[in-house]
């Protein structure tokens, strides 16, 4: 259905009939000021649609004008069967009735059962959802009969493109079950799936602990009683072996033979080492005396090499001293035939210096005289190059000339035009008359014409003056002046008194210019770095002087060559005779050194001699005889005693072994005797205790605990499964239950937050939260533009939800954008055209300029012309 | 003339039944405890009934090694209060001479006159003619044939060799400690007494098991017993014969169960209708079986347990078949149907662990009770 005009009378302010016509597909706009009826025709549409013929409740009594009177509403719209007129009357003659093409089909209560079954055979409609009354921006509010009626119209929808909610969600079942799953589950454990106190859960978790404690417990008891009755085992076996009588005597028997072997050993042992020092001894005095016989003959002998050593170095020490003197004087004497060759070599350098400078003083004079006229040359150009460039900075140059040119031309060509134009006079004089008359300039001059651009008087002579007046309309317009001043301007700009005077300024300054430039380059060529550099120059040429004995050049510079030679070669003679002497020096100190060392080496000679004492060599070597003998007598006793000595350390090895078989048996009996009787004691009490009885019962109780506690295990693992399928389940059906409508919702939720999505309250059938960046923020909270703007996308999207399902319904918008701010506006805006599409939206509006740029067909409400 | 007396063995006195959950008001771990004592009684009354003087126990005749004093004395007493039959008494693994060292001294210290513990291998004439060899076990776990002995054990000419050991012959754990099954006659032996096994086996006509006179457990199926041995004389056949001693009856079932079976008649017709007080029975339920089918033999199984001595339904091997019906059920369409589907999808997926499957099962099973409950 759409609609497409409606007409009002006799309701409200609008006792005259009032309509509006040609109301299109999509948008359409009724933007008036306040007070013009929008909300009347809002109203009046609903009680056309809704409200019988026959009613005369408060809201069709709304309707009547304050006179009174039947209200009367009459509304065209177009369906898929053609288009229709619906009318009704209130109070008086109330009436309803179809037309078809102004055939009535139907009327009174058949045709409100006809609006009925237009609106989808459902009193209320869909207008809740999708007509928006003024002020009402939110999704709730109005009565409670409407807010119930809109619920339905959206139960409804949602039913009729999805499923029953109750269906969907498993509704009292699903709660049911969840709420037993959640019973039992809580019995075991807590809301965070731990083990809940006090619960079996934990109960069995606690018992199988303990009992795995109890039983690790017993089990190590167990096993000390074991591993004490395998040691007592032990202990008796090897407590029976150490104290057997015959074992005991075996130990007796091999302790006192090993002893008696050792101590005879022991004795045989010292007599050897007796023996050993004496022969120690012998050695000793042996190699005393072979020692003493050495030295002595080695004393004598260094004595003896070391003197004659000492005499044969005195000599060549003396040798050495006289050569050093020698060379001495030698050296002297080349020092002094030194001195004298530097003298003649430095007189030598002296004069060869004056003749130098005297040719140097010649050859300056020539040049300083042409450097000199050189200067005065260049100076001169300079000064006129420096005048040239004077005068041809003065007077006008050629662009000037030029502008000068054309001024004259423009007022040349500005003259001709006036006269070409202007009233002229031709004078022809009678013969002998010529001149008589006089114009401003002069006597005319026969035959030629006279401008006269402005009254003129022309005095004749002889006779007056006659005045002439041109017309008006002539071309006197002051261009000649303005020409002719201008180029008076010019030329006095310039200071020439005419044009001819001003070319020949030009010519000069050109002239001058060429003049500089010559000057110019015959500076450049005089002193090309400039005039300062040529007087540097001047002055680097050295003044004359006044030397006139200077040698000639060629005597001083070969008596020069003859002293440096004679220079070199005393010189080389110095250093020959230097090295010479220090070398004999060298000679003199080494012969000096080796002297006082061999000197030395006498004098301890003699003192190791002296040291030897009175003693003769032959004495000395009979007591090295002597000892050698005694010596040998020693090392063959020894031999003989020790070659037949019994092995001291394998008996001492025997005899420690043998000790020790004894002092072990002895600890190990007396270790072995308390041990057993505490292990006696631990078995005694253990087995009392009955542990394996109570470990084999504890192990039957902690398998059966064990299996318990899996068995709630698996039963907490089966409910929290069943709960979480229980509750994905549900939260599935909700989300395939609204699935519809965020579909249709979702584009334009977009147009405004681009990710955001809306929650559905399964109760309300309403959004109930808006999520924006991952955040939920409940509808109530949001502030009043967003609350309207959701409202009105929400109703949108209902609208094409039933538009899907085959009943367009127009969208009735009366002032539905009370708090949206202009950018959100064009954003709904753009909500708007995109729904508009296939559907009708009649947008009712005081907000003029906001919705101007809602675009849309424009409405008008206007009275019917009778 | 014929010589006559009773093998009996693994009287395990002592033993607790920690494993069998004791119901809240019952004292079942106390009855089995004590019905364990009374094997004595029952043993003493077989031998006197058929005019046997000796009872041969072949070990395990305690359950462990140190068992308390009060249940070593009341055993010895209980011994000695049938002072016609002499018992003889040999170590086995649970009270072997190692562990139970100080359990075999009290016993040699205190013991009535007519109780003989046998801790050494070697050979003791029992009664005029006839010759008993012991192999007592010394180690809980040996490495021999604990038989091995009695190759070498030497009796008079003319004597009836009857020999005594523990332990099994069949070599589980291959280490070498089993009980070669031709003993008999590799040590020239009238008759081998055998203790260890639970049940009563025949495993030649001269070597036997005897078994427990007092079951304590579900692999036998059969109440416990005892043996009496007629032996007419050296190389003679032995005749054995079985003697119920057991007070309670240990026995497994299975339950084969397919769908659509009501599944709670299936257990009640395996049921004995008698004698529920003296038996611990454990169902095994195995094959398919509908969700509301579980519940309900879940149902029957809480149902019958109280009549019996110990009742144990085993659920593990019985797969559930989901029909359309038992979701629709649940729900027709909607939230509950979702739920019951990712649960039906969960139990069935070959991609997670069996655990995770059980876990969906049962709460499809649960939720299917749930519904079930709310609408009766």
């Amino acid at each position: 259905m759409k609609i497409r005009a409606i007409t009002l009378n006799n309701v409200r302010r609008f006792t005259d009939p009032a309509q509006v016509v040609g109301i299109g597909d999509g948008i359409n706009v009724l933007s008036e000021p306040n007070e013009h009826g929008k909300s009347t025709l809002f109203d009046a549409i609903q009680a056309l649609f809704f409200k019988p013929f026959g009613s005369r409740d408060k809201d069709v009594a709304a309707l009547r004008p304050h006179a009174g009177g039947a209200p009367e509403v009459t509304v065209e719209v177009e369906t898929d069967e053609g288009r229709f007129s619906i009318f009704k009357r209130w109070f008086q003659k109330p009436l309803a009735t179809v037309h078809r093409s102004g055939t009535l089909i139907a009327q009174a209560d058949e045709a409100e059962a006809w609006i009925a079954q237009l609106l989808g055979g459902d009193a209320s409609g869909p207008s809740g959802l999708i007509w928006v009354r003024q002020g009402m921006t939110a999704l709730t509010g109005g009565s409670g009969k409407e807010e119930k009626l809109a619920l339905e119209a959206r139960r409804d929808l949602m039913t009729s493109v999805g499923a029953e909610v109750e269906a969907m969600t498993g509704g009292r079942r699903m709660d049911k079950a969840l709420a037993q799953c959640r019973d039992e589950l809580a019995h075991y454990a807590t809301a965070t799936g731990r083990p809940r106190t006090g619960g079996p859960w934990k109960e069995a978790q606690d018992q199988v602990e303990e009992l795995s404690a109890e039983h690790d417990h017993l089990a190590s008891t167990a096993r000390e009683l074991h591993d004490a009755l395998a040691e007592r085992q032990r202990a008796r076996r090897a407590l029976a072996e150490l104290e057997a009588p015959d074992v005991v005597e075996e130990r007796r028997q091999k302790l006192e033979m090993t002893r008696a072997a050792h101590a005879a050993a022991t004795r045989h042992a010292e007599e050897v080492e007796t023996l050993a020092r004496a022969m120690d001894l012998a050695r000793l005095n042996a190699e005393s005396a072979t020692t003493r016989l050495d030295s002595y003959r080695a004393a004598e002998a260094e004595q003896k090499a070391a003197l004659s050593e000492e005499t044969r170095a005195r000599q060549a020490t003396d040798a050495a001293r006289s050569a050093l003197a020698e060379r001495r004087t030698a050296l002297e004497a080349a020092e002094v035939s030194a001195q004298e060759a530097r003298t003649a070599l430095q007189t030598a350098e002296d004069q060869r210096r004056r003749a130098q400078r005297a040719v140097a003083a010649r050859e300056g004079a020539d040049r300083r005289r042409a450097l000199e006229a050189r200067i005065k040359e260049a100076e001169e150009a300079r000064r006129r190059m420096e005048t040239a460039a004077a005068a041809a900075r003065s007077g006008p140059d050629t662009a000037a000339l030029q502008r000068l040119e054309a001024l004259s031309a423009e007022l040349s060509a500005s003259r001709a035009a006036r006269d070409a134009t202007a009233t002229q006079v031709i004078v022809h004089y009678a013969s002998g008359s010529s001149g008589v008359i006089h114009g401003d300039d002069g006597p005319l001059a026969d035959g030629t014409a006279l401008p006269l651009p402005r009254s003129t008087t022309l005095r004749i002579d002889g006779i007056g003056s006659l005045e002439i007046h041109p017309a008006a309309s002539g071309q006197e317009d002051g261009s000649v002046e303005a020409a002719t001043a201008k180029l008076q301007t010019a030329l006095d700009q310039i200071g020439a008194a005419n044009l001819t005077e001003a070319r020949a300024a030009t010519a000069a300054r050109a002239e001058a210019a060429a003049r500089q430039g010559e000057a110019k380059a015959v500076l450049a060529s005089l002193a090309p770095n400039g005039i300062y550099a040529l007087h540097q120059e001047l002055a680097a040429i050295p003044t004359p002087t006044t030397e006139t004995d200077a040698p000639d050049i060629e005597t001083a510079e070969n008596a020069l060559q003859a002293a440096q030679s004679h220079h070199e070669a005393c010189r080389i003679i110095r250093e020959t005779a230097a090295e010479a002497l220090a070398d004999a020096k060298a000679d003199a100190a080494r012969s000096d050194a080796l002297l006082t060392s061999l000197t030395d080496r006498l004098q301890r000679a003699e003192a190791q001699q002296a040291k030897l004492g009175d003693v003769a060599e032959e004495d000395l070597a009979t007591q090295t005889v002597t000892a050698a003998a005694a010596l040998e007598a020693a090392r063959l006793a020894h031999a003989e005693k020790a070659k037949d000595a019994p092995d001291a350390a394998s008996l001492q090895a025997a005899l420690t072994r043998a000790e020790s078989v004894e002092t072990q048996a002895r600890d190990e009996i007396a270790r072995l005797r308390p041990l057993l009787a505490r292990l006696s004691e631990r078995i005694t009490r253990a087995s009392g205790d009955a542990v394996e009885e109570r470990l084999a019962e504890t192990q039957e109780q902690l398998q059966a605990a064990e299996d318990k506690l899996a068995r709630i295990t698996h039963e907490v693992a089966v409910l929290t499964r069943l709960e979480a399928a229980l509750q994905d389940a549900r939260n599935e059906a909700r989300e395939r239950y609204f699935t519809p409508i965020v579909k249709e919702l979702k584009p334009l939720l977009q147009l405004l937050w681009p990710d955001a999505e809306l929650t559905w309250g399964e109760e309300s059938l309403l959004p109930h939260a808006l999520i924006r960046g991952g955040r939920e923020e409940p509808i109530d909270v949001l502030s009043g533009g967003t609350q309207e703007q959701v409202a009105l996308l929400v109703r949108l999207a209902f609208a094409r939800m039933l538009a899907r399902a085959g009943r367009i319904v127009p969208v009735i918008l009366d002032d539905a954008l009370v708090f949206t701010d202009d950018d959100r506006i064009e954003r709904m805006f753009d909500a708007l055209h995109r729904q508009a599409g296939d559907m009708q939206i009649i947008v009712l509006t005081c907000r003029q300029r906001a919705f101007r740029a809602l675009g849309g067909q424009a409405l008008r409400l206007q009275m019917v012309k009778e | 003339m014929t010589f006559r007396f009773i093998h009996a063995s693994d009287l395990h006195i002592g033993r607790k039944f920690a494993n069998i959950p004791q119901p809240p008001d019952g004292n079942i771990r106390g009855r089995l405890m004590e019905a364990r004592h009374g094997a004595i009684t029952k043993l003493a009354q077989a031998a006197r009934d058929r005019g046997a003087a000796h009872v041969l126990l072949a070990g395990d005749t305690f359950d462990t090694a140190t068992p308390s004093p009060a249940v070593v004395r009341q055993a010895l007493t209980a011994m000695g209060e049938a002072p016609e039959v002499t018992w003889w008494i040999l170590p086995g693994n649970h009270d072997n001479l190692r562990d139970a060292e100080p359990l075999w001294d009290v016993i040699s210290r205190d013991a009535p006159t007519n109780l003989r513990a046998l801790t050494d291998a070697a050979a003791i004439e029992m009664a005029e003619g006839i010759t008993l060899l012991p192999c007592p076990v010394a180690y809980r776990a040996g490495a021999s044939d604990p038989s091995a002995p009695l190759d070498h054990m030497q009796s008079p000419e003319g004597h009836l060799r009857i020999g005594l050991a523990h332990g099994g012959v069949t070599d589980f754990t291959e280490s070498g400690d089993a009980i070669a099954p031709d003993r008999d006659r590799r040590a020239g032996l009238d008759y081998l007494a055998l203790g260890d096994w639970h049940g009563r086996m025949a495993v030649s006509e001269r070597v036997h098991y005897c078994g427990t006179p007092e079951q304590d457990r579900f692999k036998h199926g059969q109440r416990g017993v005892c043996l009496t041995v007629d032996i007419a004389g050296p190389g003679a056949i032995p005749k054995v014969e079985e003697i119920e001693t057991g007070s309670f009856l240990w026995s497994e079932a299975e339950l084969a169960l397919h769908p659509r079976q009501d599944a709670a008649a299936a257990l009640n017709a395996l049921l004995p209708t008698t004698g529920r007080r003296d038996h611990l029975l454990r169902v095994t339920a195995r094959g398919w079986a509908g969700l509301p089918d579980r519940a309900d033999l879940a149902r029957a199984a809480e149902t019958c347990a109280p009549d019996f001595a110990h009742f144990d339904l085993v659920t593990d091997a019985l797969a559930t078949q989901y029909e359309a019906g038992d979701l629709d059920e649940i729900d027709r369409g909607g939230a509950l149907r979702l739920a019951a589907e990712a649960l039906v999808s969960e139990a069935e997926s070959e991609t997670l662990s069996q655990a995770e499957r059980d876990v969906a099962a049962d709460a499809l099973a649960r939720l299917h009770a749930y519904v079930q409950g709310a609408k009766t």
